[in-house]
């Protein structure tokens, strides 16, 4: 098994992600100038290809944060929205409303969403299967319903938030997608480096020994109740990282953002590319995070082309893109 | 010879399940540095006193002790922590991870770095990390599967499996181990085999409660002998007592001995 994170092949890739602005709107100038010479071609902007790159690493973020549960410790989580929802908010009021720095409020949305992964976590740790699984999907939906009619705190229908201000670093203002794209690959790359440490680590061979089998896990000595509540508490932060994230990149946030079906857009994600791998659950939210934005315009209908794309995968790859063995 | 402590006390021990009583009353005493085994027809609640012991199960009456403390209530992993390690009837291996880590999952009681450690890798981490790595290589070397230490657990033989099973229980470093029909499925050569593993583990001051049906291993390895039937211990001694007691015999052949004698 690959323990090396650094190795040559990954500091190319590294090096072409780094640089992959200058493609974007390299690909702007190529255009403007045949657009002078009189040869239109058919090509998206800079801003807009960086637009979907950065939704798509994002959801890489929100699928690596969701995969510690039901991939690590094999407890299937049908909520992760919830603590999308819970980071989105909690960054978004503070600093619309309050004008608090996004550098605090980064980690305190992420503190923020691992009490929750703790608070639901808590009622939970004796259930396995459809038991949690009915849980976590009943959890969301509940923050769900209370940011879209809250009146008191967010203040009226649909959970508007309106107006959160970009982040500020050392005196510019974050606002332009080639910063935005920088912004979410240092996350990105911090959250690869926090979740591969800890898979191969005492703690996630404790997980992996939960997922395998609970009752052999207990009778090693693997204290059930405080490694889920771990797992719980690490997936739930991450996801409210991306929440914040999201918060001050979308500008404008609202309830519609947080439903039921963002969790299972996540979940087919690390299903995709296959659960309990880190690779997989990049390749998975790649995919299906560009391919959602491109399909944008056929609205409805790309929920269809999921689908399909989710029976041919379980057909021929059962166990997802990049399976456990095949990786090992 | 002074007086041999005792490790493991049970008393009393009764276990219902709805109606039925998996265990009567049943007394079993395990001195230090023995090993003792447990036998009987099959449904006579051998594992389900495993299970009890272990914490995986709680009794309905009755007290364990171990090493002079009652472990009735502790949680199984508070039970592992204190220095008892088993295997199970039907092998529970981590079958989809490799046998290296299977074996380092064992030593996970034995270990203590968490969150904040794992994550930022320092050095008292990598330090422990490459502890348990090397005490798991010298388990799985100790149980002869040092080459299969890259496979999946779940691909390896039943006779491998058993062996990885006891390796895992090893690495926790534990004063009593627990085995639960480790010889079922074995061939004859891979039942001498683990006849031997089984001294070389009382030979690390390891005490050794056995279940088991294969009756010539059990005969020739063990020191003490209980007999359970239909939940009730019928019988107890040394392995010569226990193989002439009449109602060990009538428990094994059932009543028609007595008419055929």
């Amino acid at each position: 098994m690959p323990r090396k994170l650094f190795t040559s092949k990954t500091v190319i890739l590294f090096v072409a992600v780094c640089l992959f602005p200058l493609i974007a709107y390299g690909s702007d100038r190529i255009v403007d100038l045949l657009y002078e010479r009189g040869i239109a071609l058919p090509l998206p902007s800079g801003d807009y290809i960086l637009r979907v790159v950065v939704q798509a690493c994002l959801y890489m973020l929100l699928a690596l944060g969701l995969n510690i549960v039901p991939g690590f410790t094999g407890l299937l989580d049908l909520g992760y929205v919830g603590f999308y929802l819970v980071g989105g908010y909690t960054a978004g009021l503070l600093m619309a409303r309050l004008g608090w720095s996004y550098w605090i409020v980064l980690p305190l949305a992420a503190v923020h969403g691992a009490l929750w992964g703790l608070l639901r976590g808590a009622p939970t740790l004796r259930l396995t299967g459809d038991y949690f699984a009915i849980v976590t999907f009943g959890f969301s939906e509940l923050l769900f319903r209370i940011v879209k009619n809250e009146q008191w705190l967010i203040g009226g229908p649909n959970g508007f938030v309106n107006d959160i201000p970009p982040p500020i670093l050392f005196g510019y203002q974050l606002n332009k997608y080639w910063q935005q794209y920088y912004h979410i690959l240092i996350l990105l790359v911090l959250t690869i480096v926090v979740v591969h440490r800890l898979q191969h680590s005492r703690v996630g061979r404790a997980w992996a020994a939960i997922r395998e089998d609970e009752r052999a896990a207990e009778s090693m000595g693997i204290n059930l109740r405080e490694y889920k509540s771990l797992a719980f508490a690490v997936s739930a932060a991450i996801g409210a990282v991306g929440g914040a994230f999201f918060a001050q990149f979308q500008v404008n946030i609202s309830a519609g953002v947080f439903e039921f079906w963002e969790s299972i857009f996540i979940l087919c994600m690390v299903v995709l590319g296959g659960m309990g791998t880190i690779k997989g659950s990049i390749l998975g939210a790649g995919i299906l995070g560009v391919l959602g934005e491109l399909l944008r315009e056929f609205g409805g209908w790309r929920y269809l082309i999921f689908g399909i794309l989710l029976i041919l995968i379980m057909r021929f790859r059962p166990a997802g893109l990049l399976s456990k063995k095949e990786q090992d | 010879m002074s007086e041999p402590a005792s490790i493991l006390e049970i008393t009393n021990l009764t276990k219902h399940f709805g109606g039925v009583t998996a265990v009567s009353n049943i007394d079993i005493s395990v001195q230090e540095g023995q090993i003792a085994s447990l036998i009987g027809p099959n449904g006579a609640g051998k594992t389900t006193l495993f299970n009890c012991v272990t914490g995986l199960e709680s009794p309905s009456e009755g007290s364990v002790k171990f090493q002079d403390q009652n472990i009735v209530g502790l949680r199984p992993d508070q039970i592992a922590e204190i220095g008892m390690a088993r295997t199970f009837q039907n092998i529970r291996l981590f079958s989809q991870l490799t046998v290296l880590d299977n074996v380092k999952i064992g030593r996970h009681c034995r270990s203590k770095s968490r969150l904040w450690s794992s994550v930022s890798r320092n050095q008292k981490q990598r330090q422990e990390e490459s502890h348990i790595t090397s005490h798991a290589f010298q388990q799985l070397s100790f149980v002869g599967l040092e080459g299969l230490r890259d496979h999946l657990a779940g691909n390896l033989s039943y006779g491998d499996q058993r062996r990885v099973e006891i390796a895992r229980a090893l690495a926790m470093g534990p004063k009593l181990l627990l085995l639960d029909e480790p010889a079922a499925g074995m061939n004859p050569q891979e039942t001498q085999q683990l006849i031997e593993l089984i001294h070389a583990i009382r030979e690390q001051e390891i005490t050794i409660l056995l279940i088991e049906h294969d009756m010539k291993m059990v005969m020739q390895i063990s020191d003490w002998v209980t007999v359970i039937a239909q939940g009730e211990k019928i019988s107890a001694g040394e392995p010569e007592a226990v193989q002439n007691d009449e109602r060990v015999i009538r428990a094994y052949l059932g009543e028609s001995y007595d008419a055929e004698t």
